[in-house]
């Protein structure tokens, strides 16, 4: 007998005979009637995964495809620096790299560099993050607010954060207020979008049902607003925090005497390329770790937050 | 087929064999004698990025074109290359094999050696430079005293840096002890006129005059102010030296003219298309021999410069490996274009100290 794979089920193996192909396909054309269409075929499917390995498996599966890529890359780089395909002066072996890293991490000179990095990311993560979510939370909640600021602020949300030094400069001076101002705009952009869209996206149905209850303002944002924006604005937060790490390598390349930026820039010119990809690992990896916490929050709250229906 | 006929095949053969052969040397040889072009970089720009230089006997070589004269009759072209990004850039240039001869100060010409990229010094392009620590106007600084703690700028990795090392050394200030920021010479200039730094190493006489900023110290210490270099890479080197040799007799010749005094105002004018003033020429030069500062000699004064260029780089951690000294400074080139062109004792020997050495009469 003939057996035939289900269409995107080939992954797991799965064959059946042609009667149940037919009852399959059957249940299928049903399904644009019923809701939960394969539950007939699934009730049929021997069980993927073991109980308790659901979470582990998966996720180590992802992490193992996930790594493919940098280790071909690596692998590349290897291959590079063997055949010399650069000059070594411009791309150094790994092992250099590692070594350096090694170096750099025991001397306490790369946490030394990326803490300055850090503190600069979070007063702009503060500053920027505060003055977007009320920005956001304004144009959410007020007609007339979205009215004023709205044509503006979608205009000025346009410059990318280097179409700012300039100005930035002559207003800030090249100090700290420069780094931090810097990337504070460039903050506010995705804080103040992702809390208008959020709020935006609140079900009408609560905020009806606020107003039948006679809530105050404060009542709405706290109880029905923010609760219900809040997976949001963390996306928000995470697309924040992306753009702080942008921005502070772009403003610590402009002028700076610490930071990793700087390192980065100064081993540069001093030939240490070796020093420039530890530097260029340190960011990627703070960033990584940045993005990861904020998913994870962000996943956590979207669990809680209300739903309209 | 007779005997005769097969020699005169044979003959013929051999003869043909002979003549290709001897073509295919002649081709060899004529891709070994000469380059299609021949790419210089200067480490540096004039203001705003400008593509041209000044103040040495190779930026003045630049602006008559004497090195086009020297190769056009052989349809050699030359390319010149100024970097904004200075010694820095010039380094990643050569790592490339982007360059074949380059003008750099001594920090990143040490730099690149200690991360073996191979060059030979060939010439001196000029020596005895001055410049000045100066400061916004606004600024209370008397003293470099007075700038501890504050905010400098220089260009990082630039030979600057070390002048900037050597000035603190003196006075006894260490490079924590100031805040040192990274900036090229155009923004140097912008920030020092908004007050953003408090002091920086300039030469330039026109920002004073324009009120721009204020002289608190000359730096005129010839072991302070480091001579310029000149170099040829050795890849290029090994492959021409008949090049290399007509290039420094060439500028050897700038050199004799850039020494006579009756052409000072005409080199003056010449730097000046760089984009600095001919008056801060005339200031700088004011009571010197354009012949003793114009010097290409590869003499005591500028080994000794270089290999405490060295010691200093490894003392203020600027580079991580050693830097073989032998066999570096290659002074043949030289000592044949002052013989050819006869002016062997015509530019005077520096000893250690940067003092004038007695005459010995020609070498």
């Amino acid at each position: 007998m003939h057996r035939i794979p289900i269409f995107g089920m080939r992954g797991i193996g799965l064959k059946l005979s042609r009667t149940e192909y037919e009852v399959a396909v059957m249940s299928t054309l049903q399904s644009i009637e019923k809701p939960l269409s394969l539950e007939s075929v699934e009730a049929r499917l021997p069980p993927l995964h073991l109980p308790g390995q659901e979470n582990i498996l998966p996720a180590l599966r992802r992490l193992a495809i996930g790594m493919v890529f940098p280790l071909l890359l690596l692998a590349l780089w290897k291959v590079a620096t063997v055949h010399v395909w650069l000059p070594p002066q411009l791309l150094p072996d790994p092992a250099f790299v590692w070594e350096s890293l090694k170096e750099m991490a025991a001397s306490g000179e790369l946490l030394g560099q990326a803490l300055v990095s850090l503190k600069r990311v979070l007063w702009s993560m503060l500053l920027g993050g505060g003055s977007g979510l009320a920005l956001g939370f304004a144009m959410g909640l007020s007609p007339r607010a979205k009215a004023y600021l709205y044509p503006s602020f979608s205009l000025l949300s346009q410059f990318p954060v280097i179409g700012w030094s300039p100005l930035m400069i002559i207003f800030f001076g090249i100090d700290e207020a420069l780094k931090i101002a810097t990337i504070t705009v460039a903050v506010i952009v995705p804080f103040a979008v992702a809390t208008y869209k959020g709020i935006q996206n609140v079900p009408v149905k609560l905020m009806e049902v606020g107003r039948i209850y006679g809530f105050s303002f404060r009542q709405t944002l706290w109880h029905i607003a923010l609760p219900a924006a809040l997976p949001a604005i963390l996306g928000g937060v995470r697309q924040g925090g992306m753009q702080a790490w942008l921005a502070l390598v772009f403003v610590e390349l402009l002028a700076s005497s610490e930071g990793l930026g700087y390192l980065l820039v100064y081993s540069r010119n001093l030939m240490q390329l070796d020093v420039v990809m530890v530097c260029m690992a340190a960011i990627g990896l703070i960033g990584l770790l940045f993005d990861l916490a904020l998913t994870r929050l962000e996943q956590h709250f979207s669990r809680l937050s209300p739903k309209g229906y | 087929m007779g005997k005769h006929e097969n020699m005169t095949m044979k003959k013929t053969f051999t003869l043909t064999f002979a003549a290709l052969l001897a073509f295919g040397a002649t081709l060899t040889a004529s891709a070994q004698e000469n380059p299609k072009v021949i790419r210089v970089a200067v480490s540096g720009a004039g203001t705003g990025g400008k593509p041209a230089s000044s103040g040495s006997i190779l930026t003045t070589a630049h602006q008559r074109g004497d090195l086009e004269k020297e190769f056009a009759k052989d349809g050699i072209k030359v390319e010149w290359t100024f970097f904004v990004g200075a010694g820095p850039a010039t380094n990643e240039a050569l790592a490339l094999k982007k360059v074949d001869f380059a003008s750099q100060g001594d920090l990143p010409l040490i730099v690149a050696r200690s991360n073996g990229l191979r060059t030979r010094i060939i010439m001196k392009r000029q020596q005895f430079d001055k410049t000045y620590v100066v400061v916004p106007t606004s600024s209370p600084a008397r003293t470099i005293e007075d700038l501890k703690g504050k905010k400098w700028t220089v260009q990082k990795g630039t030979a600057t840096q070390l002048v900037l090392n050597r000035v603190l050394k003196k006075f006894g200030i260490k490079e924590e002890e100031i805040k040192l920021i990274d900036m090229n010479s155009d923004s140097q200039t912008a920030a020092l006129s908004t007050g953003d730094v408090d002091a920086a190493l300039s030469s330039s006489k026109d920002l004073v005059a324009r009120g721009l900023v204020r002289r608190i110290y000359l730096v005129d210490d010839p072991k302070v102010n480091p001579p310029g270099n000149l170099w040829v890479s050795e890849e290029f080197e090994a492959k021409y030296p008949q090049i290399v040799q007509r290039f420094v007799s060439a500028l050897v010749r700038t050199a004799a003219w850039s020494a006579d005094e009756k052409n000072r105002d005409e080199i003056f004018r010449l730097w000046a298309k760089s984009g600095t003033p001919y008056a801060d020429f005339k200031e700088d030069y004011k009571d010197t021999a354009l012949r003793d500062r114009q010097n290409p000699l590869l003499d005591e004064y500028y080994t000794t410069f270089i290999k405490n260029s060295i010691a200093e780089a490894k003392e203020f951690r600027f580079i991580r490996r050693d830097v073989p000294f032998e066999g570096w400074i290659e002074p043949k080139y030289l000592n044949t274009a002052l013989k050819e062109e006869k002016l062997e004792g015509f530019w005077d020997e520096f000893d250690g100290n940067a003092v004038r050495k007695k005459k010995s009469g020609a070498k």
